[in-house]
């Protein structure tokens, strides 16, 4: 497992440091765009600068911001047992010493991510969506497919290059502003009167294509990175659960809700298992987007017939894309012990209740909130805002006067 | 979430795994659209449920706002009665004032609407009991 880990890392790297080349080289031409002496070492210290600046921000607190931006609260085991026990149960399958904490997100879009720079202080949010949509096969496949992230250390390297993202987008947005507001063209009328002025026209032209390809490029190495990371996911996944219908069936409830994530933004989305950004009937959208297409991924995992095992999926990852592309590291397909699909899961369906799922999810948030309930001896289940400043509720069946501490 | 009309803080009671927001202050009553999914989610088709609910103009009273959304509400008959109440642009749910439930509960439904009418009317027995002495 350690070596998948390495070259995992290798080849992440190699992208990492092509997106930060990115950013050094529209550093550069943004800065010469604006002074052609001097500029061009300003604007490459400016982006590695401001890039350092966040990535140390994000090292030490990349996970607790991004778990505020989204919502996220960390919760207990009684107010959600039953993902509490389905995270301790994917630990224990996966084999590792530590235990992620557990965020919820008041959301009724069904959507999961993992985040944490080591694994020892490492997060997994669901929102209160997916609790309400999904059963416990299925919570299984989501939360192994999280907590395979953390396991191949996906979550530092996202991190890193979700900042650098952010860096280029927040750079051609300023260049952008600065144009507008007509911050360059104090120098470019002085540089143009001179000789040089047909190096300064390059440097212009290839400025603006910058600003508004850089983002795009940028997504790119993004999207390289963060692609193969979640074949790799649901690779894992379905070995630790064993059943990859239980994923494969919640990726399909995931991509086919019509909620729309709220908290979701730009550098926030690849992170989560289902992109939460999906616009319909845009065909662009393949080419640039996060993550692989929902439907191949699904139909991977319904394919994992005969065993469920790296090289299965490898195999037959090959035979759906229809070309040869490494998706597991070769270190993980000498695994030799067949991994069989758990069978006679057919009754999955019954224990489930989404009316139930649904109730103890909006508990699970109403408890985070700090709410009360008072249970009402005629069955009316009474729920209490903190916000509610009245000594008494009278409740509205019975007419039993509860008296609130 | 707050009250529409009082703009205080309104509580939130649970029956038969059903959740009903309810203003304790003014008796109002916030159905959540999801809350009627689940209510139909057995043998309902959403496009039945919509059609409980038909949108009029011809309506002087004042609207109030979405306490989800915060736009303005539109006046929407329910059940081809002559009952009037509000309903969220956005579809996030519907508002009953006092009076409104008082009508609500008194009305003789076909089959679509007696699940929201008896889910209504055990919720707030006590209160329409009160009304009646």
């Amino acid at each position: 497992m350690w070596e998948l880990i390495q070259s995992n890392r290798r080849k992440s790297l190699i992208l990492f440091f092509g997106m930060g080349a990115l950013l050094i080289f529209i550093g550069y031409v943004f800065g010469s765009f604006y002074d052609p002496e001097a500029g061009g070492a300003i604007g490459v210290l400016f982006a590695i600068i401001l890039w350092v600046i966040l990535s140390t921000v994000s090292y030490f607190a990349g996970s607790k911001i991004i778990l505020a931006v989204s919502g996220a609260k960390e919760v207990t085991k009684d107010v959600h047992p039953q993902l509490y026990n389905v995270v301790e149960e994917m630990k224990i399958a996966a084999g590792v010493p530590y235990f992620p904490k557990i965020y919820i997100i008041d959301d009724p879009s069904p959507n999961a991510f993992a985040t944490g720079v080591k694994p020892e202080n490492s997060a997994i949010a669901v929102t209160s969506g997916l609790l309400a949509t999904l059963n416990r096969y299925e919570l299984q496949g989501v939360v192994a497919h999280e907590m395979s992230h953390i396991i191949n250390r996906d979550i530092l390297l996202m991190t890193f290059a979700g900042v650098m993202l952010g860096v280029i987008t927040i750079m051609s947005d300023v260049f952008f502003r600065g144009m507008y507001f007509g911050g360059g063209s104090r120098y470019r009328s002085r540089s143009s009167s001179k000789s040089s002025g047909q190096g300064q026209v390059i440097i212009m032209i290839l400025a603006m294509l910058l600003a508004v390809l850089g983002p795009i490029l940028a997504q790119l190495f993004y999207f390289a990175i963060s692609r193969k990371r979640e074949y790799l996911a649901d690779a894992s996944a379905a070995r630790l659960t064993r059943y990859p219908e239980g994923l494969a069936n919640a990726l399909e409830k995931i991509a086919n809700s019509s909620h729309k994530l709220r908290s979701a933004n730009k550098v926030t989305a690849p992170m989560y298992i289902v992109n939460p950004l999906k616009r319909e009937g845009m065909k662009l959208a393949d080419l640039t987007s996060t993550h692989p297409p929902i439907s191949e991924r699904i139909k991977i995992l319904r394919s994992l017939q005969q065993g469920v095992s790296y090289k299965d999926y490898q195999k037959v990852f090959e035979m759906i894309h229809g070309k040869k592309e490494k998706i597991i590291p070769d270190s993980a397909l000498k695994e030799s012990i067949p991994v069989a699909p758990v069978s006679g899961l057919a009754n999955e369906g019954i224990d489930f209740n989404p009316v139930e799922a649904k109730r103890e999810a909006n508990d699970a948030v109403m408890k985070l909130n700090d709410y009360k309930f008072i249970n009402c001896k005629c069955g009316v289940k009474i729920k209490i805002p903190p916000e509610y400043n009245n000594q008494i509720v009278v409740c509205p069946r019975c007419g039993t006067k509860h008296q609130l501490s | 979430m707050d009250c529409p009309v009082c703009n205080k803080p309104m509580i939130i009671l649970e029956l038969n795994k059903v959740e009903i927001d309810y203003c304790p202050n003014c008796s109002g009553i916030w159905l959540d659209e999801g809350e009627l999914e689940l209510l139909y989610s057995i043998d309902k088709s959403e496009n039945d449920l919509r059609k409980l609910f038909e949108p009029t103009e011809s309506e002087k009273e004042k609207s109030y706002k979405c306490p989800i959304c915060n736009k303005r509400m539109v006046k929407t008959k329910f059940n081809n009665s002559d009952l009037i109440i509000d309903k969220c642009p956005d579809n996030h749910g519907f508002w009953f004032d006092k009076g409104e439930l008082d009508k609500v509960l008194s009305l003789n439904a076909n089959t679509s609407a007696q699940k929201v009418l008896s889910i209504l009317k055990e919720m707030f027995s006590y209160n329409k009991s009160q009304e009646a002495e």
